[in-house]
This record gives C-alpha cells, structure tokens and sequence, in this order.
C-alpha cells in the first residue's frame, strides 16, 4: 500500500509529493506514528529548541492507515508540532469528515515548514496544490471561514472540508486550535498559533480517489464482525443516545467532576447533575464521520424554551457538546444553564480555543477573586474593562474568551498560554504566589475532572508527552474498577482495578500508553475501544484490520512493541527540549489538597504519587532518578538511531 | 429475606422507565438482584446487566457500585438496606 506525503514550504512556496518509503513503516506503522517521525526527522536539521511559532517549526497533518476504509471506527486526525503553549511534543485529533477527505485528495500525511509572506490558505484538489491567497479570510471565525471555503471551491470533485484556524491563531494565541469542517476542533497544544504564526490560515480539501486495501474480503469479513460485535453491545445503544454526557450523572455519583476549580468535584445546580436534559437537545444529524458503526454525535437548536438562558440564543445550533465541553462550563466556571454550557461549546469552536486551557484560566482567577486574594482594583487593571469574575457570569465569561482571542488586554495577553504561564506570569506581575490555585499537569493545563482519587490517571497527568491529558493514557481500569481488563492485561492480577493500592498503577499507564498509541496510529476514534477493550484490543483484534488494509501482518507482541516505540518517540522529543523527571509532576492542590466530596474523600495524589511515577519509569526501562531513557531500552526498540541523537544532546541516561 | 434499593441512572434510567426501585431477596447474592431486574425490565436492561458469553456482571460500558463506590460482582453478598447505584461507564469527550 503506497503512503503518499506533501511537503509545503510555505517560504519559498513550494509543493513537493512523495512516497513513504516501506521501510519507515517496519517501525511506524502509520497515523501518529509517521506524524511523530516526520517531525522527529525535521528536527534533526532544524534547532529543537526554536520558537514554535517561528518558521522553523513544523505542523504535520495525517490520518492512519483504516481510516476511510470502512473499518467502521470512525476516522481520526491527527496534528503534530512543537508546542507553542507548553513549549514541548504537540500533538491532537479531531474527527469528522476532513480527515477522510485527505485520503481521497490522494494524500495521507502533510508536513508544513517555513512561512508565508502573508496571509495564505493551501488548495488540495486530487493531489492538484496551490497555496492560496487568505486576505479575505483574514480576521474571521473558523465557521465563518469554512462557509467561505466552501461557497468558493464548491462541490467539484467533491464538496470541500476544510481545516481552519480563527483570530486566536492569527494572534499566536498558544492555545488556539484547528477545526475541522467548522464542526471539530483539535484542541489541544495550540496547532492553530503553529498554524497562524506561519500565515496560514486553512486548508480546503477535494478529493474523489479511492482507497487501496489490500485484502478486501477479509477487511470485509473484519468489518461484518465488528458490526455485529457492536450490535450485541447494548451499552451502545445508551452511548449513541447521549454521547460523552453520560458521564454526567456517574461523575456526580463518584464525585469526578472539577467544580469551580476543582474546589469541589460534584456539580451544582438540580438540572445539570442529571442528564435528562439531553433530551431536549438531542437531534440526530449527520455530523459523525460515514466511517463509524456508533455515531454518537448530534446536533441542537435552541428555541428558547429550553432553559431561562436559552431566549439569548434562539437559533444557535451546534454539536451537542461532550463531557469535557459540558465539565469546563458546569465544572470549572459553574456554568448552571444548559443553554449557556451548549453556547460554550459552540462559542470556543468558532474562536477556534481549548476550552480546557481557556476554563483552567479563568476559573484560576475566579477563585483569587472568591478568596479576596485579589480586589476589584487588581480586576479591573487586569481587564481593563468591567469584569465581576464571578462563577457562572456567562457574559463575564464571554468577555475573557474574546479577551484572549483577540489579545485585547493584559488578561489575554497573560494567559496566552494557559493556567500554568498564565499563574506564573500573574504572580510575579502581583508579587505574589498564586500557584497553588493553579491547576495543571507536566504544565499543560488540566482536563477538567478530579484526579485525586485515580492514582493511575493522575500519573497519566505528569508522564503524558503533551502535559496534562486524559487521551495518551486513559485510566479506566481503575476509575471504572475493571477487574475483567487487569487480569488480561496483568497475567490475572487484579491490582490495576484496586484504587487502594499502588501496585500496578505504573504498568498500567504505561501498557494503556502504548495501546492508545496503537489505536492513534491506526486512525479510529478511541470509543469503541472504550465501550470494549477486552474485545476490541489495539494489538489483537485491530491489529488484524490494519493487516488486512495494509499488507503488513504483525503479531498482537510486535504491535505493542509499535506502540512502545510511538510512546518512545514522544519521550525522545521532549528529553531534547530539557524535560526529565522533575518536568513530571502535578499541581499544588491535586498533590497536597484533600478532596471533600464523592465517595472517594480526603485522597490526595502525594499518597501514592512517587512510587505510581517510579514504577512507570521502571516498567518503561527508562532511568528512575533522571526520568530519561536508557540506550538499552531504545536498542530492544530498534531506536539506536534516537538514542544517538539523544546522546549527543546530553539526553540519554 | 433482605431488602436491596437500586438507582438507575442514565441509559439504565431509560430503561427501566424509572430512577429507583427495590427488590426483596430470598438470597443475599447479586446475582440473585441481577436476575430479578432483568426479568422485571425485560431483555435490554438484562443485556446491560449480564454478559451472555460469561454470564457474569456485564463490565462493558457500565459501572455498577455499592455506597462504597466499589464495583459489585456477581458473587458478592448484600447487606439488608443496601443499595446499589447502576451507571454508565464512559468518560472524556
């Protein structure tokens, strides 16, 4: 199966097509794994330590191998630069329908370097590519920019989806990013300022090629499997009705949401802890991917008998938003209206921002001001403009989300970046420490839902390559208790699932790691997986689509070592920059604050926090004290040639 | 003879048409609950509940806990007044 790449040099304008050598797949096997490689290699003649918004930075865009084929997983794309807002390995997916499209355009990677002399957008059209003037896209949305795009291009050869970025990465701000079709943002890390610092504003694609796969009928026979497997799965059925919002109500049993900062881990309000409000928003529409056997999306419109706050928004219609959309409004800022928690979603996929940095920062503040840490005076300096700080204030809200996008005060210079620079920068223009209040893991800004109890994910949340982050390493097995997966995955202990102990609390991050990775590489959405992973294994039962897609037949074993060797990779990249064990750590009140509520009180991660972090180094092979990998593990990987590097850089143990 | 109260929350919810019920045992054993909601809400909810291929406590895509927060098993015994809380197990987004 041929791989094809683009290269686009956006300095000097120019467009190269290539074919991924065979032999760069015996050790990435696609999706992040060749996104990861790509700038791996670019960084090998480029300074690793450059500016990521300056021209040396790369953005890379790709899609895996069963993406598209009708594998039935969905389809998942993936962004991978150098992070301008945690200033490490950036990475994140994003769904829909532009990923596949990318594949029909006749391309599956696309790796951007330099910068345009002004604004630009980039063309595909069946591998025909131009690089476009964006001086009329210049300052609008990402919904108002994709409209654009797609009353221009048209529906020849095939209708146009596109990747955009809004003002936010226009204005370099860290954590803006890319969204595809208008519809899904890639979130994390700040793809859109990579994008915007390099005037680039889009990518419109056309495409109407076809797909190769290699063995037909048995991808086929793969197919018809896993529909029936997901038809059997009445748990399905629920996850199609709501989405990601179930989790509403089993947090709030648990107590795992993040309220007003993670204050307190259970929402308020008498409507929002139950999910029967997504009733009145739930409207099946065709805003999944085609590829995908579940299709838990939909869409709303607002009437305006919803709630009390929904009259403000008569009209809107939008995805219905997902758990974390719902977690950052009704959690982090104490958002109570419905209305205004769907308005959210829709307003930070426009803005093109990261609605888990965005609330991270504010609410950071909203506490200072709860706690009368700072006065009205201090507000009003900050802001510049009249702002109460006050939990749930949607239209204060508001006001600081433009602040940011537009850059337009001290704020939203301030926070660029998110809760973990934007306290660092808050407190010493104050001359005083804040950090306690901030929350944040590796840097990057928390996901919003309470760790404290999970010793696993909150492991997840210092050692995950992109800071803070709930989708390299997953830790269900223990927030769901699944005894059934430890005993697979742990030769038939149990541990994995006890929340009361340690053991195998490091292993468990690292084997989930290393499966993400595979599921990353292949390009499906992790859902399915979710709803079953003993069924549906990365290494053994897709493992057998992707060898029917590409030819390339591994066993379950040498797919965990793919895994590995992506996760491997990561590491490699940040160790370049300068990170090493101390880097992976978490915030002040996740490591020292007791938690009050659920039915999981008084944990604090400093309860099992080192030796979960130990464990993980000696499960990976990597050196305990230092945190960085050795030559020996990177040799069993077939990674000599990255621990050359790394060793030259003064980063290898 | 022990009384056991249930909480249904989310697709358990829909399925039941109802967010609490309670359930007289003739024995204290989860599997004894499991059976009689299943025969009660019919052939959906008992496939949320068991795993046909196992026959043990379905754990996919769900989560089913006792006061504790711990997940309960098919072999587990049940205290008189207890109740036990039936959630959907999905996260992020």
């Amino acid at each position: 199966m041929e791989s094809r790449l683009l290269r686009v040099d956006l300095t000097t304008g120019e467009c190269n097509s290539e074919v991924i050598p065979h032999s760069v797949f015996e050790r990435w096997i696609g999706g992040s794994g060749i996104n990861n490689w790509i700038m791996w290699e670019h960084f090998l003649t480029h300074d690793v330590n450059c500016d990521p918004r300056g021209p040396d930075n790369i953005f890379v865009f790709g899609v895996g191998p069963l993406a598209g084929t009708g594998a039935g997983s969905g389809i998942k794309g993936r962004i991978t630069f150098k992070s301008p807002c945690y200033n490490m390995f950036g990475d994140s997916a994003g769904g829909g329908k532009f990923p596949y499209m990318v594949r029909f355009s006749g391309f599956e990677y696309i790796a951007i370097t330099g910068k345009a002399p002004k604004p630009c957008y980039l063309h595909i059209s069946n591998q025909e590519v131009s690089i476009l003037d964006a001086a009329h896209l210049w300052g609008k949305n990402t919904a108002e920019t994709h409209a654009l795009l797609q009353e221009e291009h048209g529906t020849y050869p095939s209708k146009t989806h596109t990747l955009t970025v809004s003002q936010a990465g226009e204005n370099g701000v860290g954590i803006a990013g890319v969204v595809s079709d208008a519809l899904r943002i890639h979130a994390r890390c700040g793809g859109g300022a990579v994008m915007g610092s390099k005037n680039l504003k889009a990518i419109a694609v056309q495409g109407s090629g076809g797909l190769p796969v290699t063995r037909p009928k048995d991808m086929l026979a793969w197919s018809d499997d896993f529909r029936k497997k997901i038809d059997s799965n009445e748990a399905v059925y629920g996850f199609k009705r709501r989405g990601t919002l179930g989790a509403v109500e089993m947090y709030q049993h648990i107590g795992s949401h993040f309220w007003r900062n993670n204050q307190g881990n259970m929402f308020r309000g008498d409507e929002i802890r139950s999910d029967n409000w997504v009733k009145k928003y739930h409207k099946y529409s065709e805003v999944c991917s085609s590829d995908c056997f579940i299709a838990c999306d939909a869409k709303y419109k607002i009437d305006g008998t919803e709630s009390e706050a929904a009259q403000k928004y008569v009209g809107e219609t939008f995805r219905r938003p997902e758990y974390l959309t719902t977690g950052s409004a009704a959690g982090a800022l104490d958002v109570r209206d419905w209305a205004e928690v769907a308005h959210w979603g829709k307003l930070t996929n426009d803005y093109g921002i990261d609605n888990q940095d965005l609330s991270c920062s504010i609410s950071f503040l909203m506490e200072l001001k709860q706690r009368d840490l700072i006065s009205d005076r201090d507000v009003a300096e900050l802001f510049g403009h009249e702002q109460s700080l006050e939990w749930g204030n949607m239209e204060d809200i508001e006001a600081c989300v433009e602040d940011v996008v537009f850059q337009r005060n001290a704020f939203g210079v301030m926070f660029r970046d998110g809760p973990y620079h934007g306290a660092l920068k808050y407190s010493a223009m104050m001359g005083k420490n804040f950090m306690k209040y901030a929350m944040y893991g590796k840097g990057g800004a928390s996901f919003t839902e309470e760790m404290r109890p999970f010793p696993t994910w909150m492991n997840n949340m210092a050692v995950a390559s992109r800071g803070a982050d709930h989708l390299k390493g997953i830790g269900l097995i223990e927030k769901f208790q699944r005894k059934d997966l430890s005993k697979i995955y742990f030769d038939g202990r149990i541990e994995a699932a006890d929340l009361s102990t340690t053991e195998l609390k490091g292993a468990c991050t690292a084997v989930v790691e290393n499966q993400v990775a595979l599921l990353n590489s292949y390009g499906v959405c992790m859902f399915h997986w979710m709803l079953d992973p003993a069924g549906y294994t990365p290494q053994d039962y897709y493992g057998k689509a992707y060898g029917a897609v590409t030819g390339i037949d591994r066993t379950p074993k040498e797919l965990m070592h793919d895994g590995e060797r992506i996760c491997n990779l990561e590491k490699a990249f940040n160790s370049r920059v300068g990170m090493r064990r101390e880097h992976d750590t978490v915030c002040e009140r996740w490591m020292w604050e007791p938690t009050e509520e659920g039915i999981y009180p008084g944990k604090v991660a400093a309860d099992m926090f080192e030796t979960v972090l130990s464990d993980y180094y000696e499960w990976r092979g990597w050196d305990k004290a230092s945190g960085l990998q050795t030559r020996a593990k990177l040799t069993e990987l077939g990674l000599d040639d990255v621990a050359d590097v790394l060793e030259a850089d003064g980063a290898l143990a | 003879m022990i009384t056991v109260h249930t909480e249904f929350h989310s697709h358990f919810r829909e399925l039941a048409a109802t967010d609490k019920d309670s359930f007289d045992l003739d024995q204290p054993l989860v599997s004894e609950l499991a059976e009689r909601i299943g025969a009660k809400y019919g052939p959906k909810m008992q496939a949320m509940l068991i795993d046909p291929e196992t026959h043990e406590l379905n754990e996919r895509g769900t989560m089913f806990v006792d006061t504790k927060g711990r997940r309960i098993s098919m072999e587990d015994t049940l205290d008189d007044g207890e109740t036990i809380t039936f959630l959907v197990g999905i996260a992020g987004g």
